[in-house]
């Protein structure tokens, strides 16, 4: 048992924990000061997502978004590039997804397909101009992927406002994905789960991206643990000058790092179009493409831990929803809690220093009784 | 109106009274970001610490009617929230990028939350009545035809933000805290060796970089609109953070490149009148800032080469005459 509550891994899942006990207290304690009901709000906010199924189908449709986008941040920020410019490609993906659905003439099956090949494919083309001028001119990937992220959206308003738009529609939408073009429902269409795969598509949008996230995430820890690109993204990531020496070409790691991740926000922005929105609408990736940082960061940039990190960014997601539709509470508190759980799992120095003395004192009693400690251990 | 109204309109005073009103909210987060990487530890919250700064102000102007008391207490809470950022970069570990993120996102959410909760309106606080800071009509020179009206009549902040690029000119070059500032960004060690607080020097600097962003801020809220929008900053931490690397580093190269931005806004403004869609004129600020940087990027390249060329150059004989020795 020693060797758990001393493994690096647990300390790490203690001081997420710690984290996010403060930060959820410290929503709370905004939460008593703000609201009139400050109980009510805050069990709407811890539990209202599992009330009911269609908030439980909000929650998992969130997570899956998520889990595209955090695994895009985990390989650009492996590769050391600070690199944040998934909103923009998600935003290109869901636009070039709703294109290929509306307009071409194709069998659905084919045309969902095309959806998701040409939006990984825009995600992968966008991140080349950051890319390029990252690594050939050492311009600053930071600025530039932002900049290309409001570039994204603007051109996300302007195609739809001019192009997409129906004509005569006041609103500034597409027309809606008909039903047989969304993505089918991740119950498999079979007779025994029939009725519970009637209720699930009656009252949530969870589609069949819940496998395409799980082959992705393998997909992701496999590039990068297990393939010689893999090796060259984190060699580069923990040291550049290693890698130089080593032969890796780093100008051509880098800019497949930044392509490759904008494969999978494309694809993040396919499930906005066919699942969840169903239609094209302006600021459909609501700042999700940023919460991929939040959640790469927090799994410790490992595509493994990426699902558990995004269902938890959901649930909260989710739970301020549900907060702010039935208390007076809006839901910008949670960015706050977010913020807080971020600042608080990067603080390293935080835990180490009550660590280290728990550590130093282990270390006094394995002197005093070695034989009998390690006897134990053996076993 | 036709193209040829618009370059008409570009040679007017009025053009350059706007280029200038619209580069000030760059200047003040440019100078500020100017500050914190010659310490060496560059602050990429700008963003977050504008809206604080330009929310504080909104709220306690409204509800004080003292201008100058919601200008301080703007910079105070700036002050709080870049010394929060700054101790848990320097003294609990966060990496400081992230933990800019963090903040951003702290307080563009927490900006947000709060405005819902005293306005009741989440878009901006429109329905408050804030003040906004005085202008200044500056004797003599108002009096003189074009000059007069390019330079005067402008508000406080404005002339502020370049005065106060002289002032850290002459903070990071001709004092000397400035110069043991510069000393912790380049070389941290030999700083310390020198019994120089890198840690301290760092907070100053953060804290120095909040308050110049916080002023932005409050440019933008208290001079430019007069009243606190949602995320009003826009982009303008990061583009400030993009003039100093197109300044080269330099407060006054950071200035230009702030008022060159500002330039290629203003031309935007003067395009949304013609008939073009306004989702394309208000990308041209963000590709210019693109397209600087790539310039900027190609032009070090080139000199660094040239220098390489040059070295070669001078040192051919040596450069030659290596092998034969190690034969």
């Amino acid at each position: 048992m020693k060797n758990l509550f001393k493994s690096k891994g647990f300390r790490e899942f203690l001081r997420v924990l710690i984290a996010l006990a403060i930060g959820i207290t410290l929503g709370f304690i905004i939460t008593l000061f703000v609201s009139e009901s400050p109980i009510e709000a805050y069990k709407s906010f811890l539990f209202g997502p599992l009330t009911r199924l269609n908030r439980i189908g909000d929650w998992l449709e969130d997570s899956l978004t998520l889990v595209l986008v955090g695994l895009a941040m985990c390989i650009v920020f492996t590769a050391g590039q600070w690199y944040i410019g998934a909103e923009g490609q998600m935003i290109l993906g869901a636009l070039i997804s709703g294109v290929v659905i509306l307009f071409v003439p194709l069998p659905p099956a084919l045309r969902i397909t095309l959806a998701f090949v040409v939006s990984a494919i825009v995600g992968f083309l966008w991140a080349v101009v950051p890319a390029f001028l990252k690594a050939y001119l050492n311009a600053n990937e930071l600025i530039t992927s932002l900049m290309l992220n409001t570039i994204a959206i603007k051109a996300f308003e302007y195609f739809l406002k001019y192009y997409i738009m129906p004509e005569g529609s006041r609103t500034l939408t597409s027309a809606r994905v008909p039903k047989d073009l969304q993505l089918p429902s991740f119950i498999p269409d079979i007779p025994i789960l029939s009725s519970i795969r009637e209720l699930w598509m009656k009252q949530t949008s969870v589609s069949i991206i819940v496998y395409i996230a799980i082959a992705a995430v393998i997909a992701v820890y496999y590039l990068l643990y297990k393939t010689p690109f893999g090796y060259e993204l984190r060699t580069v990531g923990s040291n550049k000058k290693f890698a130089r020496y080593g032969g890796i070409n780093i100008n051509r790691t880098v800019l497949l790092a930044m392509t490759v991740s904008g494969i999978f926000a494309g694809i993040a922005g396919t499930h906005l179009t066919l699942a969840i929105h169903n239609r094209l609408i302006v600021g459909m990736s609501s700042g999700m493409g940023f919460e991929g940082v939040n959640i790469a960061i927090l799994a410790r940039l490992n595509p493994l831990l990426v699902p558990i990190s995004s269902l938890l960014y959901g649930y909260m997601r989710a739970g301020a929803e549900v907060m702010e539709r039935t208390t007076d509470v809006s839901r910008e508190l949670v960015m706050v809690i977010q913020a807080v759980i971020l600042l608080l799992v990067t603080a390293e120095r935080l835990m180490p220093t009550i660590q280290q003395r728990i550590d130093h004192a282990n270390e006094g009693n394995n002197i005093n009784d070695g034989k009998i400690k390690g006897g134990i251990n053996d076993i | 109106m036709t193209f040829e109204t618009v370059i008409q309109s570009i040679f007017t005073s009025l053009f350059l009274v706007s280029v200038i009103r619209i580069s000030t909210p760059i200047i003040f987060p440019a100078l500020g970001s100017l500050v914190s990487v010659k310490a060496g530890a560059s602050n990429k919250a700008l963003e977050g610490l504008m809206l604080v700064g330009a929310f504080t102000g909104v709220m306690v102007s409204a509800y004080t009617g003292n201008v100058w008391l919601a200008v301080l207490c703007g910079m105070v809470v700036a002050v709080l929230i870049s010394a929060l950022l700054a101790i848990f970069h320097l003294y609990l570990g966060t990496d400081l990028f992230i933990g800019s993120l963090a903040v951003n996102m702290m307080c563009s959410g927490g900006t947000t939350f709060l405005m819902y909760i005293i306005t009741g309106d989440k878009g901006n606080t429109g329905n408050l009545a804030s003040l906004s800071v005085p202008n200044v009509h500056i004797p003599f020179i108002k009096d003189i035809p074009f000059i007069g009206e390019v330079l005067s009549g402008h508000n406080v902040f404005t002339y502020l933000a370049f005065f106060l690029t002289f002032v850290i000119y002459i903070f990071l070059y001709r004092t000397r805290y400035g110069v043991s500032l510069r000393a912790v960004g380049e070389n941290p060690e030999a700083a310390t060796s020198l019994g120089i607080n890198v840690k301290r020097v760092r907070m100053t600097a953060l804290i120095i970089s909040g308050v110049l962003s916080s002023l932005g801020g409050m440019n933008l809220s208290m001079a430019y609109l007069q009243m606190f929008a949602r995320d009003m900053s826009a982009g303008r931490g990061w583009i400030g953070l993009a003039s100093v690397s197109l300044g080269g580093k330099k407060p006054l190269g950071t200035m230009l490149a702030a008022v060159l931005f500002g330039f290629s806004d203003a031309i935007a403004n003067q395009f949304g009148s013609l008939d073009i869609p306004a989702q394309l004129v208000t990308m041209i600020p963000y590709a210019t800032t693109i397209i600087a940087l790539v310039v900027y990027a190609i032009q070090q390249r080139r000199a660094i080469l040239s220098r390489m060329k040059k070295f070669q150059k001078e040192n051919e004989e040596q450069l030659k005459g290596a092998p034969e020795k190690s034969e």
